[in-house]
């Protein structure tokens, strides 16, 4: 005799049975179309992303708001100590500037001679990390300005110390950035004392690693590279503007094969970034381009 | 349509409290899955058909706002540890503490050895767990998911016991 239940349990595998035969098929067809290069999913992803990152937003700003209150509180004793350290450092830096300002002017007069267009500065938007890595495979962080502030895909994001990465997924108002650090990142870089080029990726080991280093990759073995070299942006990329800070090679060593194995320290402090700032039209290697165009009618001096 | 109510709410909680947790504890939150808990209770509580459609629903998010660059990879994995904790609830008694921490220390392992051999198989470079990390994954979700399934149950159970 077959009872009730045992029919109920049966349906309920068969369905289970179903229900995970569809579940994988689907999810099987969208991430092949995105490994084939395709976008098969990016409309569900702008969707969702659109929907939940204001409320990513909000419990960002509520985590800002709470500890910038706590440490207001906090330094408060230390303000004064810090206030007449600080004017020292005004006066000091109000020399220096004076001193940029004459080298400025200087190097304004050279480029009018050798009739190159001067450098414009990179239209860039500040942006608040509203959320870092959640998972231990990838090294993300969500920041609070996306398409509405002028956030493109593959633009790239930089901090006061150096490159940070690149956006991969905008949404309205938010948008997430591949950091350097992750295992799939990619930057053309050069050496700036040798001027070699090469690509940097993340290396931070485990998943569950804090920190890490950047891998310098297709670097010849004989190619002259040694401990403390700057690594800047190459601009071959074609995502990130030339002569940006990468960070600074830690160790060197001969690899097996035709090129050297090289780790670099990454420049940008991933582990405590609170504020980036997104370039806006990614550079097409605007510094060559520019010295390659003369002004059509140099003035004369 | 009240357990789809509850199962929303509880990934949208899930999602606030990884981003408060990473910018809280940056480097550590990656050691803890709430999207995790939620699907395990879902199959601890309602069967494979549900832990499923809720493993598919949290890996998406995850795959939205915390993933690399293909999406589906979570949503696959975690319907995937979705079956899994619903088909063993079915045939086994999972109510005791002792068995849910045991369930949820298997899905994390599940969790992580899926979505590592899914990312190999698609050609998508992704870093893996170390075995101590994986331990410390493990038994941070199966600590905080024990507190946080006897907590709900308790507060289920009281409007019953009131009624006898």
């Amino acid at each position: 005799v077959i009872g009730e239940s045992t029919v109920a349990r049966v349906l309920d595998t068969r369905k289970s049975r179903f229900l995970l035969a569809g579940l994988v098929l689907g999810h099987l067809v969208i991430i092949s179309q995105q490994v084939e290069g395709g976008s098969g999913a990016r409309l569900l992803e702008q969707t969702v992303f659109a929907f939940l990152s204001p409320f990513q937003r909000l419990a960002g700003g509520a985590v800002a708001g709470v500890s910038g209150t706590w440490r207001g509180y906090v330094d408060l004793r230390r303000v004064h100590a810090e206030s007449q350290d600080l004017q020292e450092r005004v006066r000091v830096l109000e020399m220096q500037l004076q001193e940029t300002q004459e080298q400025v002017r200087e190097a304004e007069r050279l480029r009018e001679i050798a009739g190159v267009k001067p450098l414009l500065p990179l239209d860039t938007v500040v942006a608040r990390v509203i959320a870092t890595d959640g998972l231990p495979w990838f090294r993300n962080i969500t920041i609070d300005r996306g398409q509405m502030d002028g956030v493109a895909l593959n633009a790239p994001v930089i901090s006061a110390h150096g490159v940070v990465g690149r956006v991969i997924a905008v949404g309205p108002q938010a948008a997430r950035v591949q950091i350097l650090l992750d295992k799939s990142s990619g930057v053309g870089v050069r050496i700036e004392r040798s001027r070699i080029t090469g690509v940097v990726t993340g290396r931070a080991g485990y998943g569950d690693a804090a920190g890490g280093d950047l891998d310098l990759m297709y670097v010849p073995v004989l190619a002259d590279v040694v401990v403390g070299d700057v690594v800047v942006t190459s601009g071959l990329d074609r995502v990130h503007p030339r002569g940006m800070m990468v960070g600074r090679v830690r160790s060197v060593k001969s690899g097996s094969g035709l090129f050297k194995e090289i780790l670099v320290a990454p420049s940008a402090r991933f582990e405590s970034l609170e504020e980036v700032m997104v370039v806006r039209v990614p550079a097409r290697d605007q510094r060559l381009t520019r010295a390659l165009r003369p002004e059509p009618s140099p003035k004369p001096r | 349509m009240i357990t789809f109510f509850w199962t929303a709410a509880a990934l949208f909680a899930a999602l606030l409290v990884q981003t408060v947790l990473s910018l809280v504890l940056p480097g550590y939150a990656r050691l803890f899955d709430p999207f995790l808990l939620v699907l395990v209770y879902c199959g601890l509580t309602g069967g494979a058909s549900r832990a499923m459609l809720a493993g598919a629903a949290a890996g998406w998010v995850q795959d939205v706002h915390f993933g690399g660059p293909v999406l589906g990879l979570s949503g696959l994995t975690k319907v995937l540890v979705g079956f899994g904790v619903g088909a063993g609830s079915t045939r086994f008694h999972l109510a005791e503490p002792g068995a849910r921490v045991l369930v949820l220390v298997l899905a994390t392992a599940m969790d992580a050895l899926i979505f590592n051999w899914l990312a190999a198989v698609f050609d998508v470079s992704a870093y893996a767990l170390s075995p101590g990390g994986l331990l410390v994954r493990a038994v941070t979700n199966a600590g905080i998911g024990i507190l946080v399934f006897e907590t709900i149950d308790r507060r289920l159970r009281q409007p019953a016991r009131r009624d006898l």
